[in-house]
């Protein structure tokens, strides 16, 4: 780790190669439609998260992950999304403004749920304030990533694997 | 009784703390009230109790509004003379009136459709105007929601609106083992996935009456000083950011990401989830990975802290915007960094354990309360917890990194000093299982400050003071 963070501070930092988190993430960027490579625009919806899945998300913006290079942006209005992230379990409280954000995506959506707790409550699975996960609002994901959080890593390596299909 | 509470509310040698509530109408009939404050004067806790079937004191103090109101949705109980009793927690919308979930007798099926709506604060000066942001907001942050009365550029009001991520928490702990709400404390508010386990833990522990071993008390300190430096650090990146200086932002923020690495190289977890176990820690560790990484490490901050403050443009920014006075964070009960930037010193190492950290921690508070103030506070922890990480690895002692126990039950509290400030969880054992647990995250008593801290600012600068407070939302609405 010493060294690892050495070479970094001497070097200046280098945004990493994909291939470093799995073999194959270049050629299947590289078989990627051409209407996905280099433009999707997503808008993240966390529903109830504990926030930790909000802070990997966060990371990928940074210099070592970038997730700016394949065209992926985080955008501010669901009018601008192609697609939606989507964290935590469902509360309550936030069912209402999600399908509300939900109808302001132009179709056709890709929906991606980020953690254990967005597909079906995960740890919090029968607290009374929560309606469930994705499956139990009958929204089918497009893509899922597990982890209780998934790295930036993972969630990378899934966005491009999901897409693959 | 009510008297005295007041009068602790508005000394300055108490800090207020909490108001915790269980119910025991079962055992004794009553429901219990225990009004926390700590005696700085005299080093120890002071709990005031009060019983109640019904009907409570209403207290005239802003720090207690909240728990009022959270106590009548949760348990149904009446402050009498409340003047603002909404629902806080439980939307109107989304749960009916009568529903009181800590109850012990409480229905949990409950249907979801809409019961009634919510009423705003009305506050129509005439020429204003309103603004309205979130629930879901632009960028990747917690949902909540902010209401400001404008008249043009600066801020007349700000109403919040949070617990959009309430999801009981504390009720679906309630009947469960002890390893399973462990689990869950890591997950009330995920950057602090350390300080909350070890505040859950240390109130088991004391319950089951267990001394960890000294190595173990190190290990423990030294993680939590890298959970609290790469929140800061983080803090200073999203700081960095908001002034609208990316440069100096991405810089920090590879330093958070290094540290992120640090911990997986640690303990197999960026978060550092899953090494607290009752006892102790679960395995043992090889610090020496720490050690050097984080002189390097150092090094690079303080690159940054130079650049934030010879900057006269950053300061121009954030000298004097976001001003939180002494007096608004005392009848708040301010804690961590909110309260030492505006002179009220409440650090839960310092006053509770000053027996392991001693001079390491200095009692470093500013009186100017704006957002210089609060990252000045920041800058002062994380030199602080490089300082301890240093000591405390090249002083570790040997020995065990866990002790063997006897299980009991009994209530008790755990305390611990998180990055936002102390945390405090509250916690009932009844034949092994929990059956009470309140926890308390500082954002509790720090969210309503931000009312009082954009006044008279531009709205141009919400998100600036925002990020100076940076509070949890998750932690917030349980
Ligand atoms: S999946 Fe895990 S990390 Fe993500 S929100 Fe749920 S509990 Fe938190």
């Amino acid at each position: 780790m010493f060294n690892v963070i050495k070479t970094f501070l001497k070097e200046g930092i280098k945004t990493e190669d994909i291939s470093s988190y799995n073999e194959d993430n270049i050629a299947i960027y590289k078989k990627l439609p051409k209407t996905l490579k280099g433009s999707l625009n997503i808008r993240h919806i966390d529903c109830g998260s504990c926030n930790a899945c909000e802070y990997e998300l966060t990371a990928l913006s940074n210099i070592f992950y970038d997730i700016e290079r394949f065209g992926i942006r985080f955008v501010a209005s669901p009018k601008h999304a192609d697609a939606l992230t989507i964290t935590g379990p469902i509360t309550r409280n936030m069912y209402k403004p999600l399908l509300d954000a939900m109808k302001n995506v132009p179709n056709p959506k890709v929906i991606i749920a980020i953690g254990d707790c967005a597909m079906d409550g995960g740890i919090f699975k029968g607290a009374y304030g929560i309606v469930g996960g994705l499956k139990d609002i009958n929204i089918e994901p497009y893509i899922l990533i597990k982890g209780c959080p998934p790295t930036p890593k993972d969630i990378i390596n899934g966005i491009l694997k999901g897409f693959e299909g | 009784m009510k008297h005295y509470i007041e009068s602790l509310l508005h000394s300055d040698d108490y800090q207020f703390l909490g108001l915790f509530v269980s119910d025991k109408t079962k055992e004794q009939g009553v429901f219990i009230l225990r009004y926390l404050f700590y005696d700085i004067k005299n080093k120890k806790l002071n709990i005031t109790e009060i019983d109640t079937r019904k009907e409570f004191p209403h207290i005239d103090i802003p720090a207690l509004d909240w728990y009022e109101r959270e106590i009548h949705d949760m348990f149904g109980l009446v402050p009498k003379g409340h003047p603002n009793l909404r629902p806080l927690m439980l939307f109107p919308e989304n749960y009916p009136k009568d529903f009181h979930p800590l109850r012990k007798d409480a229905n949990l099926n409950i249907e979801y459709r809409g019961y009634e709506e919510y009423r705003y604060e009305n506050f129509e000066p005439e020429g204003s105007f309103k603004i309205l942001v979130g629930p879901i907001h632009a960028g990747i942050i917690e949902p909540g929601h902010f209401r400001f009365t404008l008249n043009g550029e600066p801020i007349l009001k700000l109403e919040i609106r949070h617990f959009y991520k309430h999801k009981g928490i504390e009720k679906l702990a309630e009947g469960k083992p002890v390893e399973f709400g462990l689990k869950l404390s890591e997950r009330i508010s995920g950057d602090h996935s350390l300080a909350h386990s070890l505040a859950f833990v240390k109130a088991v522990e004391t319950i089951y009456g267990i001394d960890i071993p000294p190595k173990a008390v190190y290990v423990r300190a030294i993680l939590l000083e890298l959970e609290r430096l790469t929140c800061n650090i983080n803090d200073f990146a999203f700081i960095f950011q908001d002034v609208g200086y990316s440069f100096g932002a991405q810089k920090v923020f590879a330093i958070k990401e290094m540290l992120m690495r640090l911990n997986e190289a640690l303990t197999g977890n960026r978060f550092n989830r899953g090494i607290i176990k009752v006892g102790g820690i679960l395995k043992e560790i090889d610090l020496n990975i720490v050690k050097d990484g984080i002189k390097l490490l150092k090094k690079e901050y303080l690159k940054y802290k130079k650049l934030f403050l010879n900057s006269s443009t950053i300061l121009e920014r954030t000298d004097t915007t976001g001003k939180v006075s002494y007096e608004t964070a005392k009848k708040y009960a301010a804690l961590g960094y909110v309260a030492k930037a505006s002179g009220l010193y409440f650090d839960t190492r310092k006053i509770m354990e000053n027996k392991l950290y001693g001079p390491l921690i200095k009692e470093f508070s500013l009186k100017s309360g704006d957002v210089t103030a609060r990252l000045k506070v920041r800058f002062n922890d994380i030199e602080e917890s490089f300082d301890i990480i240093e000591e405390f690895i090249s002083n570790i002692p040997e020995g065990n990194i866990y002790k063997n126990y006897e299980k009991k039950d009994g209530y008790s509290f755990g305390f611990e000093e998180g990055q936002r400030g102390n945390i405090i969880h509250m916690l009932e054992i009844e034949n092994g299982l929990i059956s009470r647990w309140k926890i308390r995250d500082p954002s509790f008593h720090n969210w309503p400050i931000i009312q009082e801290a954009v006044l008279g600012d531009i709205i141009a600068d919400f998100p600036l003071i925002n990020k100076s407070l940076n509070l949890s939302y998750s932690g917030n609405d349980l």
